[in-house]
């Protein structure tokens, strides 16, 4: 009896001091693939901090179970909203900065504050991108990347107009400087279609669903979306009808086709990235979601791309006016769900180094969040990643409000029924602030 | 007492799946109306009245809202229960394999998963050089969005239609082939004897496929959600489920409102329960339910 009593104890023993495995649940989105290493890095750091632990002889390893999303962002919050609601939220969710204002005031994820200061890499953060992920003055993210949102322009196209090689190399300028707008893009828009260098309604797209792309027309006519001193949301009248009106005219010159908006994205895709649009808003991802995904995977790639595109800043409405670009910061968020916030701090921290910073932003065309990541030589070297970083210059927000859904919405609809001919561009105007006023109350300021 | 028993016996259990699965989710969608629940709100509901009634009443899209559901329904029940009746009697008149196998080609839209059903839809309707309908016609539209209404309902028609052809047949194949040959008889063509045999003996049929229908009718979205999401522009194909599908779980967002969303299915019960007695009386079921008079062995 004595000797079995002496194997359990010996057994319970060991079993104490066997290794422990931690896992962390990491749920990520592209959703275009070539930004897998949202996932992926988190898998590398998750090593490196192994090593780390075996070093400090810690007992216990970490193990981390990653998802990456490639349907949509509409899927993955819906599936996000679930799974806090269910308490089955994993430890770490990456989203985008404006979605903070929702999951703080719904209590699903936590404030970092007391964990970052603990950390070296975090020092190396771009200043403003901490601001970025700051919601009622604490941080509630870990910058995960940024991006910006280019014109891209369609360099054979201009050629076949007439434009000489020097003209298209200097567009970007152009538009930097204010000397190109919106009005000249209508201009040459109606010129290709009418010499027959592209269909009708093929001189430029925009994206074709809801997002946040739609914001450069809103702040390029000078609307303001928050008011800093309340917080609140400001819809800017007059802003919302020059944007209306611009998106109106695009149409109505017949250099944006009226089926656009429900276009299924991979036909949007495959369509601009095959030749047949002369300007296109995109993102900067989009370069590696060309080269990867769609026609020019098949077709040369990079090179393809290199012949055939040049990019630029969202024009600005009038001469001389500024022109725009508008950033999405990506974040990592430790959820309230978790039961291991300070490993999963831990972890971010690991993952938050120039060398996963410059392999996503390499990979995948976004832009990096590292200041010492700017100067490794691969990114030095990066013609793509140099030629468009002077965007974030010129770059804006969304706000961060957990009213920034109901409003994104009611500025959509308002689009979608200038653009399909429902509306005239006052009455889309009229129709949003009464929407707002009735949904949204006192917590939007209608201007 | 023993007569209660047994009552208790067979209507036990179907009484436990109405309570669990009908009154409970109705009491419960009343209750959560009354709170202002949402992502934000979600582990700290408050009461609050009537507030959410309230505010659907200042909503300036709602009369718009409304508007749509009564066209969705009534145009797409008169597809569904025309186009059955007509493809019951059709394939009637077909040598029995043939009318089977039409049949159960008309069953195919109704077997097929609603994702996939529409992403043929969308690869019918898209624009040059993806869509097929362009490419018959040679015009370059997405016709979807062009002509969203036409295709919510044949969207919808398709998969409806199957459901009264399969009653409409079953019960044609019901009446007794004295009847055929009494009016044949009589001198009756096909259109006296559709419209004074057979379309008398399927009232009951009728009224069954009308009523289901403009019921389910009034809580389906999902084909609308996946054709249009409501759209395009303001609301022009949103009916009334699917805004609260909108308000309850989706928005750009993530803000999602169930207590509006709530409020706006708890008007939709109502809705469903006055219009299911408004049929009753319209085609007068209790007659249709009275014992024969004369019993015929």
């Amino acid at each position: 009896m004595k000797g079995w009593i002496g194997v359990f104890v010996v057994a319970l023993l060991a079993s104490g001091l066997a290794q422990q495995t931690v896992t962390l649940q990491a749920w990520t989105i592209g959703p275009e693939d070539a930004s897998r290493t949202r996932a992926t890095n988190l898998v590398k750091a998750a090593e490196e901090l192994n090593r780390i632990l075996e070093a400090e002889k810690a007992p216990y390893r970490v193990r981390v179970e990653t998802s990456f999303e490639t349907t949509g962002w509409d899927n993955y919050r819906r599936r996000l909203l679930l799974a806090f609601q269910s308490g089955q939220a994993p430890d770490i969710v990456q989203t985008t900065h404006a979605d903070i204002g929702v999951y703080a005031e719904g209590g699903y994820i936590v404030p970092l504050e007391e964990y970052l200061g603990r950390y070296r890499t975090f020092q190396d953060v771009i200043p403003a991108l901490w601001s970025a992920v700051t919601y009622r003055g604490k941080r509630y993210g870990v910058p995960q990347d940024t991006e910006a949102r280019p014109l891209y322009f369609n360099k054979p196209l201009l050629a076949k107009l007439g434009w000489s090689s020097g003209q298209i190399a200097g567009l970007p300028q152009a538009i930097r400087e204010g000397r190109f707008t919106w009005e000249d893009l209508i201009r040459v828009g109606q010129e290709a279609v009418q010499k027959g260098v592209v269909q009708p309604g093929y001189a430029y797209w925009h994206r074709p669903v809801n997002g946040p792309d739609f914001y450069q027309f809103y702040y390029a006519c000078g609307g303001t979306l928050q008011n800093p001193q309340t917080g609140k949301l400001v819809l800017d009248r007059t802003a919302l009808g020059c944007m209306y009106g611009l998106l109106g005219r695009l149409v109505q010159t017949g250099v944006m086709t009226r089926n656009l908006l429900g276009m299924p994205w991979a036909n949007w895709h495959n369509t601009v990235s095959s030749g047949q649009v002369l300007f296109a808003s995109a993102g900067t991802w989009t370069w590696a979601q060309w080269a990867t995904q769609y026609y020019a995977k098949d077709h040369g790639g990079y090179d393809y791309l290199w012949r055939t595109f040049g990019f630029a800043l969202q024009p600005a409405v009038r001469p001389g006016g500024k022109p725009v670009t508008l950033s999405q910061p990506q974040a990592y968020l430790v959820t309230a769900a978790s039961r291991n916030k300070e490993l999963a701090v831990r972890l971010l921290s690991l993952v938050t180094q120039p060398k996963y910073d410059a392999e996503h932003a390499l990979g995948s065309a976004h832009l990096p969040i590292l200041r010492t990541t700017y100067v490794l030589p691969e990114v030095r070297s990066d013609r793509f990643l140099q030629s468009v970083r002077y965007k974030l210059d010129y770059t804006t927000y969304q706000p961060m409000s957990p009213d920034w859904g109901v409003y994104a919405d009611a500025v959509f609809r308002g689009i979608s029924a200038v653009e399909s001919g429902q509306l005239s561009l006052e009455a889309a105007v009229d129709l949003v602030a009464k929407d707002l006023g009735a949904k949204l109350g006192d917590r939007v300021e209608v201007r | 007492m023993r007569g209660f028993g047994v009552r208790l016996l067979f209507l036990g259990p179907a009484g436990v799946l109405a309570l669990l699965f009908f009154l409970l989710p109705v009491a419960l969608t009343l209750l959560l109306s009354l709170t202002d629940l949402s992502t934000v709100t979600f582990s700290r509901p408050r009461f609050v009245g009537l507030a959410n009634y309230l505010e659907l009443l200042r909503d300036p899209f709602l009369p718009l809202i409304l508007g749509n559901t009564l066209k969705y329904v009534a145009l797409t029940l008169a597809f569904n229960v025309l186009m059955g009746l007509f493809l019951a009697l059709s394939t009637s008149l077909l040598p029995e394999r043939l009318g089977d196998a039409f049949r159960a080609l008309w069953l195919l839209p109704r077997i097929t998963a609603p994702v996939v059903y529409v992403l043929i839809w969308q690869g019918i309707a898209a624009v040059a050089p993806y869509g097929l309908l362009n490419q018959v016609t040679g015009v370059s539209v997405n016709w979807i969005q062009q002509h969203p209404w036409v295709a919510v309902v044949l969207a919808n028609g398709f998969v409806g239609a199957s459901f009264g052809m399969l009653l409409f047949s079953a019960a044609i194949k019901a009446i007794p082939p004295e009847l055929f040959r009494a009016a044949a008889v009589d001198g009756a063509g096909l259109g006296a004897t559709v419209r004074h045999v057979v379309l008398p003996l399927l009232r009951w049929p009728i009224l069954f496929v009308t009523t289901y229908q403009t019921l389910s009718l009034l809580t389906s979205f999902e084909y609308i959600l996946l054709l249009t999401d409501g759209g395009p522009g303001f609301h022009t194909t949103e009916v009334w489920a699917l805004h609260a599908y909108h308000l309850a779980f989706s928005n750009y967002y993530g803000n999602a409102r169930f207590g509006l969303g709530a409020a706006m299915a708890a008007i939709l019960v109502l809705v469903g329960l006055w219009v299911s007695l408004l049929y009753l009386r319209l085609f007068n079921f209790r007659c249709l339910l009275e014992v024969p008079r004369i019993e015929v062995d």
